[in-house]
Parts: C-alpha cells; sequence; structure tokens
C-alpha cells in the first residue's frame, strides 16, 4: 500500500474537479487530483455540446435574459433548484466563467466579420471552436491548465472510500491506482468529491465506461445525506445502432448560425418533435422529447429503446455542417445527413439529484467534504455551474483549512477497507459470476422495472431484485484473472458494489416521490403536485444502517409554476 | 457472410469508394449473426516474457464497431482483456489500436470479418492493447502548447474573426488519441532522431497559427520539435480519425515559422532551396549529404539500399546534373521575396 498526504483531495478530472484544483492552486494550497479516468478526457464534461448564452452577455436583451434564467430554472431543473443559487452561479458564468476561458484561450466560434455565433431565439447558445465538440476543447484547455500548474495527479485512480476519524470529520482517502494495482492511503483533512452527474445504471446510458456512482456511494457511506435520487434525465435521440454509440446523438438543440434543430419522427414517418415549433425556448428540449415519444409508444407508434428516428432532412444541409459537428455519425455509417434520419433510442442521461450540500458553500454536512458539479444535488451539473461549483468549494476549503484540524488516518479503517479491496479480486469458483455480469444484471432490472413508464409494484420489484442481486450475486462474484495491473474486472468488482447501494437507495427515493416531474414519471401517480412536491426528497443514513426520508421544500424568491396540479404529460417542462 | 471485396493496403485507400470500401460498403459487408474473428494480442509485461495472441469469435451486431468486439470479449467471454475507453463517440481519444496493422478508433471503426487487433506502436504496453500515454504527454507539454498572448485580452468577447483563425481550426480537432504517434515511423526510430511527433506538433501548430498567439512557436518547433526531420510521408494524416491535413495544415506551416524565425537552424529548408535553385529540383542525395553531412555516412548500408531502390543517385549528384531551363527557376526565386536561405 502506498501512502501520501495532501492538503486538499479533489476527487474527479472533469470540469468541476479541475477547476477546483486550479483555484485552489491560486490561492497557494496544493491539491491532488485523483481521477478515475483521465484528467479531462473521461467523464461527462467533454460531452458538452452547447454552451448557453447567460444574463445579457453578446447582446441578450432583457427579454432574453429571462428566458434563460427561466428555462435553467423550469425546464432544466423543473424547479428543483436552489434559486439563489442559480443566480449566483448565472451572474458569475456572465462575470467570469467565459472571459477566463477565452482569455486562457479558448476558441468561442466566430463568423467571418467576428461576431460569436449563436442560434436564433429566445435561449441562444454559443460552440468551442464546433457545435458539439466544446466539451473535448473545453476540457483539453483544463488538462493543460492543470498541467501547466504543476498541480499532482494520479490517473486511472479510484476512490474507493471516504474515511472519517472518531470525530465524524474526513481523515483522508483510500483509492486504487488500476494500472499498478496498488491500494493507496492518502490522509487529508479536505476532500473535493466531483464524480460528476452520471452513472450506467441502465442498458443505455450516457455516462462514459468508468462513472458507476462512487461519488455518491462512498459520501453516503461517510455520512452525508442525499436527495432527489430518482429524478433521473433521458437523452431521446440517441443513435440506436451501433450499440456502442448509446451516447451519440443527433443533437436536438438548436444549431448555432439559424434557428433549426432536429426533428423526430414515428417508424410511419410522422412527425412527433420539432423542437423550433413546438419548443422554442427549450434550449435542451429533452424532456418535451421524451412526453412527445411516451404518447408515441402509448399509441403504439415507437418503443422507448427504437423504431423512431431523427434527422435533419428538413435543413440545409450547409446549415448542419458550417458550425457542427452532428453530421459526424451519419458520414460514419454512410448516410447523408441531408437525406437521411437515424434510428434512435433513449439513453439514460443524467440523474438530477445527488449529495445534500449548502449551496452557498459547497459543504456538506460531514465536515472537510465538500461537493462540487452534478454528484451534488442542487442542480443538474451542467458544464458552466459545475465550474462554478468548482470555484466556490475552493474558496470554502480556503476558507475552512485553519480551523479543519490536521487529519490523521484510522489505522483500523484503512485496513478494513484495503482488505476488502483486496478480497473483491478473488478468483471465481467454478459457477460463480463475474462482476460484468452482476453490472448487466443489474442494467437489466433497472431498464425493465426504472425507464420512464414506472409504478410501486414494478419498483418493489425492482428493490427486492437489487437486494437478490446484492445478497446472492456478491458473495459468489470472482474474476477470471486475478492480475493485479490493469484489471477491469477488479474495477467492475468495486463499482457494482456501490451501484447496487445506490441502486436500491434510488429505487427508495422514487417510490418515495408520490408524484410525476419532469422526466420523472409514474404511472401511479401521472400528475405533477406542486402543491406537495416542489421538495428536496432527502434520504439520511441512520447509525442502525437504515434510511431516514424528509422532505424540504424550495424557496420560490424569483418563478414559480403557474399551476398547482396537472397531468405530467400535458406540461411542457 | 458477404463476400470482402478487394481492398488495398495501403491505408490511404481504406474507406475510400473506388475501393469498395466506403463506409457504406462496410454496413453491409456482415449480417446480425455472422461472426467476427478477432486475434488479440495479450501481454503482461511484468509477469510474461513475451506477448501472444489469442482469437476469439464474436456474434456480431448491427453495424458493430471494433470497441464492440473488444467489449463482448472482456465481459462475456474473456473476461480479463486490457483495453481503454471512456466515451465510444470519437471524443475521448483513448481507444485507439491497430486493426491489421492500421491505426482506429476502436469505437468509431466497423468491425471486420477478420481482425488481427493490436496496441499502438511508439509507447510502452501497460498491458494487452493499453499503452502508457507518458512519454507523448512529456513530449505535448514539453512544446508549451498554450496560448501565450501577443497583446492582453481585450475582454469578452474578444476581437476575432474566423478567417484570422481558420488556419487554427482544423488543428482543434484533434483528440489526442495517438493514432498518428502510433504510424508516424520517424518517431519509429526512437532515439537516431529527436522529433516530437505529428500529435505533439498538432498541438504546438493550433496555437502557432493562432492570430492571438505572440511567442516564437517557429523556433520551439525546431528546436524542441525537430519539426524539419518529418520526411511527409503523410501517414499521419491517412489514419487520423478526424482527417486533420497533419503535413499540409500542421507540419508544414511550422516549418515554414521555423524557417522564418530560425534560418541558421532550418537546415532541412535551407538545402533544399539551395538544391532548388542550383538544379531546378529536389535531388535526394544532395539532400541528404547537406542535412545530415558526415553522419549520413554512418548507415553505409542504408546509403546503398537507397541507391538500389533509386530512391536516391549519387552519380548524377556528382555530375552536377540541373534542369535544362534552370533560367525560369531562377528567376522564380528571384521574384519570391524571402525565398534567399
Amino acid at each position: 500500500m502506498r501512502r501520501l498526504v495532501a492538503e486538499v483531495v479533489v476527487i474527479g478530472g472533469g470540469a468541476a474537479g479541475t477547476f477546483a484544483a486550479l483555484e485552489l492552486h491560486r490561492r497557494g494550497i496544493k491539491p491532488l487530483i485523483l481521477c478515475k479516468g483521465l484528467v479531462g478526457k473521461s467523464g461527462a464534461s467533454i460531452f458538452a455540446g452547447n454552451l448557453v448564452v447567460p444574463g445579457r452577455l453578446l447582446g441578450n436583451t432583457e427579454q432574453q435574459a429571462r428566458d434563460t434564467a427561466e428555462f435553467l430554472i423550469r425546464m432544466h431543473n423543473h424547479f428543483l433548484i436552489d434559486q439563489h443559487y442559480a443566480r449566483a452561479a448565472g451572474e458569475w458564468i456572465e462575470r467570469e466563467y467565459y472571459p477566463e476561458l477565452e482569455r486562457a484561450g479558448l476558441y468561442l466560434r466566430r463568423d467571418d466579420r467576428g461576431n460569436v455565433v449563436t442560434n436564433d431565439g429566445p435561449v441562444r447558445c454559443m460552440a468551442a471552436h464546433s457545435q458539439g465538440e466544446s466539451g473535448v476543447l473545453f476540457m483539453d484547455l483544463r488538462r493543460k491548465q492543470v498541467l501547466r500548474a504543476g498541480i499532482p495527479w494520479l490517473e486511472e485512480t479510484a476512490a474507493t472510500a471516504l474515511l472519517t476519524g472518531a470525530d465524524g470529520a474526513i481523515a483522508g482517502v483510500i483509492a486504487l491506482d488500476l494500472a499498478r494495482g496498488e491500494v493507496v492511503a492518502i490522509e487529508s483533512c479536505a476532500v473535493i468529491l466531483a464524480t460528476g452527474y452520471a452513472d450506467r445504471f441502465y442498458p443505455r446510458s450516457t455516462a462514459t465506461r468508468e462513472m458507476s456512482a462512487d461519488g455518491i456511494a462512498m459520501a453516503w457511506r461517510a455520512g452525508a445525506e442525499l436527495m432527489n435520487l430518482e429524478i433521473q434525465w433521458w437523452h431521446t435521440s440517441d443513435v440506436r445502432f451501433p450499440l456502442c454509440w448509446q451516447r451519440t446523438q443527433v443533437y436536438p438543440n438548436p444549431i448555432i448560425g439559424s434557428s433549426r434543430s432536429a426533428r423526430l419522427y414515428n417508424g410511419d414517418g410522422e412527425m412527433f418533435f420539432d423542437q423550433e415549433a413546438d419548443a422554442p425556448a427549450a434550449m435542451g428540449p429533452y424532456t418535451i422529447q421524451l412526453k412527445r415519444l411516451a404518447k408515441q409508444v402509448l399509441a403504439g407508434k415507437a418503443r422507448f429503446d427504437g423504431s423512431y428516428y431523427s434527422g435533419f432532412t428538413h435543413v440545409a444541409p450547409g446549415t448542419v455542417t458550417t458550425y457542427t459537428d452532428y453530421a459526424k455519425a451519419f458520414a460514419a455509417l454512410g448516410k447523408s445527413v441531408a437525406a437521411d434520419t437515424l434510428e434512435t433510442a433513449c439513453s439514460a442521461h443524467y440523474r438530477q439529484g445527488g449529495i445534500v450540500i449548502d449551496p452557498t458553500t459547497m459543504a456538506t454536512r460531514v465536515p472537510g467534504l465538500y461537493v462540487a458539479g452534478g454528484v451534488g444535488g442542487h442542480s443538474n451539473g451542467l458544464i458552466a455551474p459545475a465550474t462554478y461549483d468548482g470555484m466556490l468549494a475552493a474558496e470554502t476549503v480556503a476558507n475552512d483549512l485553519a480551523r479543519l484540524r490536521p487529519a490523521a488516518l484510522p489505522v483500523d479503517k484503512v485496513a478494513a477497507e484495503e482488505a476488502r479491496l483486496l478480497g473483491l479480486r478473488r478468483p471465481r469458483s467454478g459457477n460463480g459470476t463475474t462482476p460484468a455480469q452482476v453490472k448487466k444484471a443489474l442494467r437489466a432490472v433497472m431498464g425493465e422495472k426504472m425507464g420512464f413508464f414506472k409504478d410501486a409494484a414494478g419498483m418493489n420489484e425492482a428493490l427486492a431484485a437489487v437486494t437478490r442481486l446484492r445478497e446472492d450475486m456478491l458473495p459468489s462474484m470472482g474474476l477470471t484473472n486475478v492480475t493485479p495491473r490493469l484489471n477491469h474486472a477488479w474495477l467492475d468488482a468495486i463499482d457494482v458494489t456501490n451501484m447496487l447501494e445506490v441502486a436500491a437507495l434510488t429505487i427508495r427515493g422514487a417510490l418515495h416521490r408520490t408524484e410525476s416531474r419532469g422526466p420523472f414519471y409514474r404511472t401511479d401517480f401521472p400528475d405533477m403536485d406542486n402543491g406537495n412536491w416542489l421538495v428536496k426528497n432527502i434520504l439520511t443514513p441512520m447509525a442502525n444502517g437504515d434510511v431516514d426520508f424528509r422532505t424540504e421544500p424550495y424557496d420560490l424568491p424569483f418563478l414559480k409554476p403557474d399551476f398547482v396540479r396537472r397531468p405530467s404529460l400535458e406540461v411542457d417542462w | 457472410m458477404a463476400e470482402r471485396p478487394q481492398v488495398p493496403d495501403s491505408a490511404r485507400n481504406l474507406g475510400r469508394d473506388n475501393t469498395g470500401d466506403s463506409p457504406a460498403a462496410r454496413l453491409t459487408r456482415l449480417k446480425e449473426g455472422d461472426t467476427v474473428t478477432a486475434r488479440l494480442f495479450r501481454f503482461d509485461p511484468t509477469a510474461e516474457a513475451a506477448p501472444r495472441f489469442e482469437t476469439y469469435r464474436v456474434p456480431y451486431t448491427k453495424w458493430m464497431r471494433v470497441l464492440e468486439v473488444l467489449t463482448y470479449v472482456s465481459e462475456e467471454i474473456g473476461g480479463d482483456l486490457a483495453h481503454r475507453w471512456f466515451c465510444a463517440n470519437r471524443m475521448c481519444g483513448t481507444c485507439a489500436v491497430r486493426v491489421n496493422g492500421r491505426e482506429v478508433l476502436a469505437c468509431w471503426e466497423p468491425a471486420e470479418p477478420n481482425m488481427t487487433i493490436e496496441p499502438l506502436r511508439n509507447a510502452p504496453v501497460v498491458r494487452d492493447l493499453v499503452i502508457d500515454r507518458s512519454e507523448y504527454e512529456r513530449r505535448v507539454l514539453d512544446l508549451t502548447p498554450w496560448l501565450e498572448r501577443r497583446d492582453p485580452y481585450a475582454g469578452f468577447p474578444e476581437p476575432l474573426t474566423h478567417p484570422s483563425m481558420a488556419r487554427a481550426d482544423k488543428a482543434l480537432d484533434c483528440i489526442s488519441c495517438m493514432c498518428c504517434f502510433s504510424a508516424c515511423p520517424v518517431v519509429g526510430l526512437g532515439n537516431e532522431t529527436d522529433f516530437a511527433g505529428p500529435a505533439p506538433l498538432v498541438q504546438l501548430a493550433r496555437v502557432a497559427l493562432d492570430p492571438r498567439d505572440g511567442i516564437d512557436r517557429g523556433r520551439i518547433a525546431v528546436e524542441r520539435g525537430a519539426v524539419f526531420d518529418c520526411v511527409s510521408c503523410y501517414k499521419c494524416e491517412e489514419v487520423c480519425p478526424v482527417s486533420i491535413p497533419i503535413v499540409t495544415g500542421a507540419i508544414e506551416p511550422l516549418k515554414a515559422l521555423a524557417f522564418k524565425s530560425v534560418v541558421r537552424k532550418s537546415r532541412h529548408a535551407r538545402v533544399f532551396l539551395a538544391i532548388v535553385r542550383a538544379r531546378g529540383r529536389i535531388d535526394p542525395s544532395a539532400l541528404i549529404l547537406g542535412v545530415q553531412r558526415l553522419a549520413a555516412l554512418r548507415h553505409p548500408f542504408r546509403v546503398l539500399k537507397l541507391w538500389r531502390r533509386g530512391k536516391i543517385d549519387p552519380l548524377k549528384t556528382l555530375l552536377g546534373f540541373r534542369l535544362p531551363d534552370i533560367a525560369q527557376i531562377r528567376q522564380v526565386f528571384a521574384a519570391v521575396r524571402g525565398g534567399r536561405p
């Protein structure tokens, strides 16, 4: 076992984590980044396709500024967001974020006369270099900034446990260096958790390979509270074939330089979604698309897993190819973006909920544990607010470091976690299961019972199935090859343990929320119920291992829904 | 299984309509239920003396990609194949491997009926198909490929037009997948050259061709990137999965910058020009002698091999061959400002 000491550990190498580390470094504090993948290359941040133009930036009118704020609060978060936080993040993004990125060299696509290219419409976005590829450029920039600053990192190293001392405060992190197959114990009194907003709980998912709810599982075991885990987002227009392109979108967002966007068609060729006409203010129209698709499914004209189509055949080809890379999937399949549509299917996108934090500080209720980005329950983790979180978390840590007590790793907990990790690298017995098989079984359960349409009976069956997987499959799970070196099956074994725990909590949270809202839909409670459920659905870990549920209303200082109760499928957000 | 058309070996001809290997043709070459035979490179350098190949049979699914073949092997059959990937969407640039000798992104490349899949070259193997990226990353870092502003930042949005960014724009597509780094024969020479490699130079070109940048990138290209060691073989462009014109759009512009700012160190360009001015066209043996000088004689067998294959003709060089209408060529030189070495 390798032992390290760090002033602050940042877990995650995406938009939130790298910015937190850079901000700490700027303040003279020495962070260590732990990244399960490669900094700036793994995770969801590279998928950032659209950069929303906030406030009065780039000549936004007063009305566009209002529409943009409303889009973020109503359509993108379904009012499950702290509006004071949303305002503070929006102001920072307008004032600091884009100038900082451009100053560092990010190229926001201009036209020939030098205007930043945006779409036309009530809510506008721009793109770094090419629409659809912005995240790659962002994260390449962050990776280089971190390298240039000399901030140390451990890549392909998965954090497996947050250790707390006798006082309940953070004392350090245990991690597995995947390439070397070595357990690493890092002593630190402050951790910023920035592991992202998605996990691969479903047969199709936009989460990248390494995402498996680790952050939520680790924070929960360290004593943090969780909220709104059940609010699962969906991508409606992801390419169905080839199967590995389940993250490849036929982007439904407006194309910059135009007001056009992709349309959805059922198998009979009938169009059932046109963002331009149906939801012009929906910059990311995912939930509206999803509800339109649900109606097609109910009418027997499509399935959530395919047999409907998306494309740009109504748009002049130049509109698609001038500023975007949206044609890349078409081209790689030998299809024409001008003439062909692609069969699409739903992929589980991100979970809106996550770890409970104070959105003015990013602190959790565990002393020394801070959160940034999508793994928090406070917002949905778009790249710009996630970066704001990184800044805020670093600022809070800088203020708190003086009063956080120097950490000392609890010897017994270190030994127990090391033993657990080494125990998961056991050889498979004759009829034992592999970690990949357990993951697959979990995804099948979630796909069948926890998709868009769900009800109490199905969710209780899902909970029972997940419990069976934990009790029956996990004990007999083993590896085909027990090499310690770059053994992804070993990592899968660690992942699936976290995934099963968080899946059970997610299902319980979903059972608790007796309404439908945004992308969360229950056939037994089909109404959006703003009277009772405009609340945080909070899960608290109890000392006896049980879960305590409570709800807490949102303060709604700026925007309120304009109805109390309505069938959710009829609501356009 | 549909019959496989004749596909020429050259990577340059792969994926082209006129070779029967267009993306559309690839979609129909295999049908669901067909078998893909994958011969995979397996190696754990900490535990094994030498690499070996293992063959797996994988059922084809619609429009299957190489990544799905690898995932099927690791999750359904082998359970212990080490291969790296994160996004499966041509963005993270971590899944590159060599399929039948050619560098491809596993997530973007259609599966073929018979595939030998190996790790990238020019980087040590960690295990199986996973390579150690650290030497590549070190070379990128050494070129300091981040913007150093000529003028103070003017505030958002800064004055900038697309035409002024157009030269840097293609290089911005680079996803650092290392395909070109693996395919480059000069990088493959190892310590015989200081050549940084195509991908690091693409990273340098991003800032060198950016009108906002203010430092001497030409000097960096030659002193730290050894840009003139590029032999313009175009292997890098052939394999680039995002179609960056690496030689014409990144390396040649860097050579031009180097020639402008550090003429003394741009010996290759100077010799090249001098030969063309003297003889009317390039003479390979004179070029080698002029650039490498006595060092060229360190490899007599290589010289003989080049001679035998007609790549060089020292006799012609000694006889002082020149084109008959050399006067015209010299007029061109005279007309082009800055053409003098």
